[in-house]
């Protein structure tokens, strides 16, 4: 090895590097590939042929998801409760955190431990009570409950208190300098504490929303419409009458409900990213 | 312009009392500097005129008005952070125009007043810059920038110069005080550097444990300190105290409640043994480049400092120290100057 330059082990390092990624990384994208190709097959061809290119384009699989069943109207709803969960999530926590992390007020202890120990209770054991309480509400077969249970449920406290720990992080004297600088403290929660926490919120936002486009129990319980159906609900509904899944809908109805995944993914990523180098006092 | 009132203030964090008592007034331009060792509560005395802490007891006037209650950016200050607090996710223009913003001036004459202070601060060509992308002096620059925009009357500076490397430092340091002299306003600043102090001060105002110890000109306290503890802090090296009966015979000008007397490194002079009003063997001599600094051993077994210009005797030479009896400090058993 006395022959190689500093330069050249790095590309060596490099390259070993990769491909031991690339091998590590097979079985998580093999099922997505085998996905993506068998939305394109026809229904006997997805057990007959392992290749991974379709024999014969199935262009008809991705029309005829949106016939069986009203697909895009589901798409939509999907759609709108995660935004929806995702928008509120998103300006409870940080508020929520933000008065747990900086303000001083009377039960601000007791307040954060009741909230803790609502976490320590599995899903579960509330989904009993939630219920009866969402049907004395007469909110059976609305989207209610998939907005407000995750909004103010554990994942809803989860977030703030991740936004809470980063609000703490922030450095005092920039709050303080908004303050000498005119600022209520409104003003320093919106033009100085969010604008900073930027990384958080985008972590908050890929959380909540993945949660909520996967949320399969509560629309299962509380959903029977077929048109109010969530996409998981739905995913779940391309079967013949005899409740034989039809795999090559479903995997083409798949193929299209991970686009937004991947869409709010690369958004919140970037923003990360980007903040990341503004973050801190000094550099 | 404006003068400042500090009555009777007092600060509690829960049932421990910081500030205990502050009486001061700051007169309209001067150059006020705090000085006090560590946790001494500076800061919190800067940041209650600020109005970032609440006035637990006591009346603070700004002008002719009590600002016990009033929010921070109506008081007419302006306070440059330790740590500089600025924003990150704005260019330097817009950190600076962002008091203005708030406060709703138009944008021409944002545009115009950013300008200007980047112009006297020599920020023109970093404008569109992030914080991120300055060097320390030049952020120090910005958040004065930021301060002088908003054309407040009374600027506060919380230890601005103490993250900077000690040249800039120095640079910085003559800044400020051409700033002062340009803009002629009241200005309270913090700092632990004593040079800092003596140099930008009209008038310096020493702190132990939340009292004011002794409020002066640099040359008063360092001439005539009114205690023992001010005597002590103020100046480098310290000053040498004795007990007066270490001393053989009695001092030109003792007064008679004198129990301690105090000289200055700086003040002793070497002389041959048995001429000097003590006498000494010196234990090592530290070469600093303008002079050396002598440890020196008295016959009591205290250990004295004297600065000593030109060639140091070696270790273990007996010698005499001598001072001119106008440069003897007398200090009564309670701490206080005698005389
Ligand atoms: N928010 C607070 N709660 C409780 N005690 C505090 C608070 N802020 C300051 N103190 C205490 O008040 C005292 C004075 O603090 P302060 O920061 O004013 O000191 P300082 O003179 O500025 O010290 P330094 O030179 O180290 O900056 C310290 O003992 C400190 O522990
Ligand atoms: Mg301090």
């Amino acid at each position: 090895m006395g022959g190689l330059t500093q330069k050249q082990l790095r590309i060596v390092n490099q390259v070993c590097w990769t491909l031991a990624l690339a091998v590590a990384a097979i079985p998580f994208v093999f099922p997505f590939l085998w996905m993506i190709s068998s939305g394109f097959k026809s229904a006997s061809e997805i057990f007959g042929s392992p290749s991974l290119v379709p024999r014969e384009w199935q262009w008809r699989n991705f029309v005829d998801v949106f016939t069986y069943q009203p697909f895009a109207r589901q798409y939509f709803n999907s759609l709108y409760i995660a935004l929806t969960v995702t928008a509120l999530t998103l300006v409870i926590s940080s508020l929520a955190g933000y008065a747990l992390a900086r303000l001083r007020f009377a039960g601000a202890g007791l307040i954060s431990l009741f909230l803790v120990s609502a976490l320590m209770v599995p899903e579960e054991v509330t989904m009993i009570p939630n219920f009866f309480l969402i049907k004395w509400a007469g909110l059976i077969d609305t989207h209610w409950p998939l907005i407000m249970l995750p909004v103010f449920g554990p994942q809803g406290i989860m977030a703030t208190f991740l936004m809470r720990q980063y609000f703490l992080a922030l450095p005092r004297e920039l709050e303080e300098a908004g303050k000498m600088d005119g600022l209520s403290r409104f003003g320093v929660w919106w033009r100085i504490a969010l604008p900073m926490s930027r990384p958080a919120l985008a972590a908050v936002a890929i959380i909540t929303f993945l949660n909520s486009w996967n949320l399969f129990l509560e629309p299962l319980i509380f959903i029977s419409s077929l048109e109010k159906f969530t996409l998981p609900l739905a995913l779940s509904n391309f079967t013949d009458p005899y409740g034989t899944p039809l795999w090559h809908l479903q995997l083409a109805a798949t193929t299209l409900a991970v686009l937004p995944i991947l869409i709010v993914y690369l958004i919140a990523q970037r923003q990360i990213i980007e903040s990341f180098a503004l973050s801190g006092v000094k550099g | 312009m404006t003068s400042l009132t500090l009555a009777g203030i007092r600060k509690r964090f829960g049932k421990v009392d910081v500030i205990r008592g502050v009486d001061l007034r700051v007169a309209d331009g001067e150059f006020v500097v705090f000085v006090g060792p560590s946790g001494c509560g500076k800061s919190t005395l800067l940041r209650m005129i600020a109005g970032l802490e609440d006035i637990s007891e006591g009346e603070l006037r700004i002008g002719d008005r009590i600002v016990n209650e009033v929010q921070p950016a109506k008081r007419g200050v302006a306070m440059v952070f330790q740590s500089y607090a600025l924003y990150p996710h704005l260019t330097v223009r817009d950190n600076m125009g962002f008091g203005l913003k708030v406060r709703g001036v138009p944008p021409h004459e944002r545009r115009q007043r950013v300008e200007a202070a980047a112009a006297t601060l020599k920020l023109d060509a970093l404008l569109q810059r992030f914080p991120r992308e300055l060097s320390g002096g030049q952020r120090q620059r910005v958040a004065i920038g930021r301060a002088i925009v908003g054309e407040p009357d009374v600027f506060l500076f919380d230890e601005p110069l103490s993250n900077l490397d000690a040249e800039l430092r120095v640079h910085m340091r003559s800044e400020i005080a051409s700033l002062h002299k340009r803009l002629g306003n009241t200005m309270i600043y913090v700092t632990h550097d004593q040079i800092e102090a003596m140099t930008l001060a009209d008038k310096i105002v020493v702190l132990r444990d939340g009292q004011v110890e002794q409020v002066g000109t640099p040359r008063q306290l360092y001439e005539r300190p009114g205690n023992l503890f001010v005597a002590q802090f103020i100046g480098s090296p310290k000053m040498n105290i004795l007990p007066i009966e270490a001393v053989a015979g009695k001092l030109p000008g003792q007064p008679k409640t004198a129990s301690l007397v105090g000289v200055r490194p700086e003040d002793l002079e070497l002389t041959e043994p048995g001429s000097g009003f003590v006498d000494a063997r010196i234990l090592i001599s530290e070469y600093t480049g303008a002079s050396s600094l002598l440890h020196v051993q008295l016959p009591s077994g205290q250990v004295f400092l004297v600065a000593h210009d030109g060639e140091a005797p070696p270790a273990d030479t007996s010698v005499g120290l001598a001072v001119e009896p106008g440069r003897l400090h007398f200090f009564a058993d309670s701490g206080r100057r005698a005389d």
